[in-house]
């Protein structure tokens, strides 16, 4: 694993600025490009990752600006922070406003229009691809741990989502909900540890 | 309106809002309420932060260029960026009580309803996002091909958008 002081500060600036600009088709496309970046360069581990992007939603603004904040700045401090966010915010700000004007070029370019009917649901795909990435790693802990345990993690898993999906609650609320039913839960059922440890060959592919 | 007021509807917005669409009733009740714009411009802004590559949130940016062209886009990037530096600050306050046996029970909690709420996510955007057995299925081959790990995200991106044009592009 890299340690976090050998990142050099144009290098990050050099990735998010090529992460910036490679991801097409909205959030969805950002987020799954900095998770896999963060993985592969060994910067954070999944549990770490789903960690750091849950806190990002409990402070203001934009949610992947701060996940960016956050990784610039375990990596190199406050200037590894500004590096990340230039990196990735000049060029698809730049994009952005040169999109704005030429708007209705872009909107009637039936090339345009049929490309992003294919980038969309590619998002969906990935999207779902990335949540049951992040699951399994926690499931399969629980899974170990004892059926009880499994069963109250996917209890909160599941009850998030469609507090969300059905209550169209505020993400804020549903995220300080479940941790807090992680406390009352967990307290509830102990990990009666079955003693069964991960084989080794089971580890996660990175 | 001065640039001064210009920014501070920004800075408010994603100052008291989470998320790339939180600022979006601050925005639209100030803008439209003094007649700076209309609900079109916030159409077409939306339009282009779902368009454009990074964050759709960069739609505010989008918005900010309607309302008072280059200035405006360069206000509403540095009013958009700000209020996310707090974020370094709630982190340390949350590794601080990260190792109470307590919080990390809380934590996992918090890593559960994340991943419950990407997934719902997703499914709300389904409807959006897939119009026909087309679309399924170009959702079903991205999925595979990132699961199977043999193809980088960008690449599925831009066979993604490949075949869309092959399929829809007539």
């Amino acid at each position: 694993m890299n340690k976090p002081t050998q990142v050099k500060l144009t290098e990050i600036a050099r990735i998010f600025f090529v992460l910036g600009l490679q991801s097409f088709g909205g959030g969805s496309s950002t987020l799954i490009l900095i998770r896999q970046t963060c993985l592969q360069r060994g910067w954070m581990e999944e549990g770490e990752f789903v960690r750091t992007w849950a806190l990002v939603q409990m402070a203001p603004g934009i949610n992947l600006l701060k996940l960016t904040a956050l990784i610039g700045h375990k990596l190199r401090g406050w200037t590894g922070l500004a590096a990340a966010m230039s990196g990735l915010l000049l060029p698809s700000a730049l994009v952005t406003v040169l999109m704005t004007a030429g708007y209705s070029a872009v909107r009637d370019q039936p090339a345009v229009q049929a490309a992003l009917k294919g980038l969309l649901p590619a998002t969906i795909g990935l999207s779902l691809m990335m949540s049951l990435q992040m699951a399994h790693p926690l499931l399969k802990k629980a899974y170990a741990e004892s059926p009880l345990r499994l069963t109250a993690n996917l209890v909160i898993l599941g009850s998030a989502g469609l507090l969300f999906a059905l209550l169209n609650a505020s993400p804020m609320a549903v995220l300080l909900g479940g941790g807090a039913a992680g406390v009352l839960l967990f307290a509830i059922v102990p990990a009666r540890a079955r003693t069964r440890s991960v084989p080794a060959d089971h580890k996660d592919l990175p | 309106m001065n640039l001064l007021d210009f920014f501070w509807m920004f800075l408010k917005g994603s100052l008291f809002s989470t998320g790339g669409m939180g600022n979006l009733p601050f925005l639209h009740n100030d803008l439209i309420g003094l007649g700076l714009a209309q609900e079109s411009d916030f159409v077409k802004a939306i339009a282009v932060g779902q368009l454009s590559p990074g964050p759709s949130g960069l739609w505010s940016i989008s918005l900010g260029y309607l309302v008072y062209g280059w200035a405006g886009a360069g206000l509403a990037l540095v009013a958009l960026t700000l209020p996310t530096l707090l974020i370094v600050g709630v982190q340390a306050i949350y590794s601080q009580i990260e190792k109470h046996p307590m919080t990390q029970n809380f934590s996992t909690g918090l890593a559960l309803s994340i991943i419950g709420l990407s997934f719902a996510v997703t499914a709300s955007l389904v409807n959006a996002s897939i119009a026909d057995i087309g679309g399924v299925l170009i959702a079903a081959g991205a999925m595979a091909l990132g699961l199977s790990k043999k193809a980088p995200i960008v690449v599925i991106l831009l066979l993604s958008a490949a075949a869309g044009v092959v399929i829809y592009g007539r």
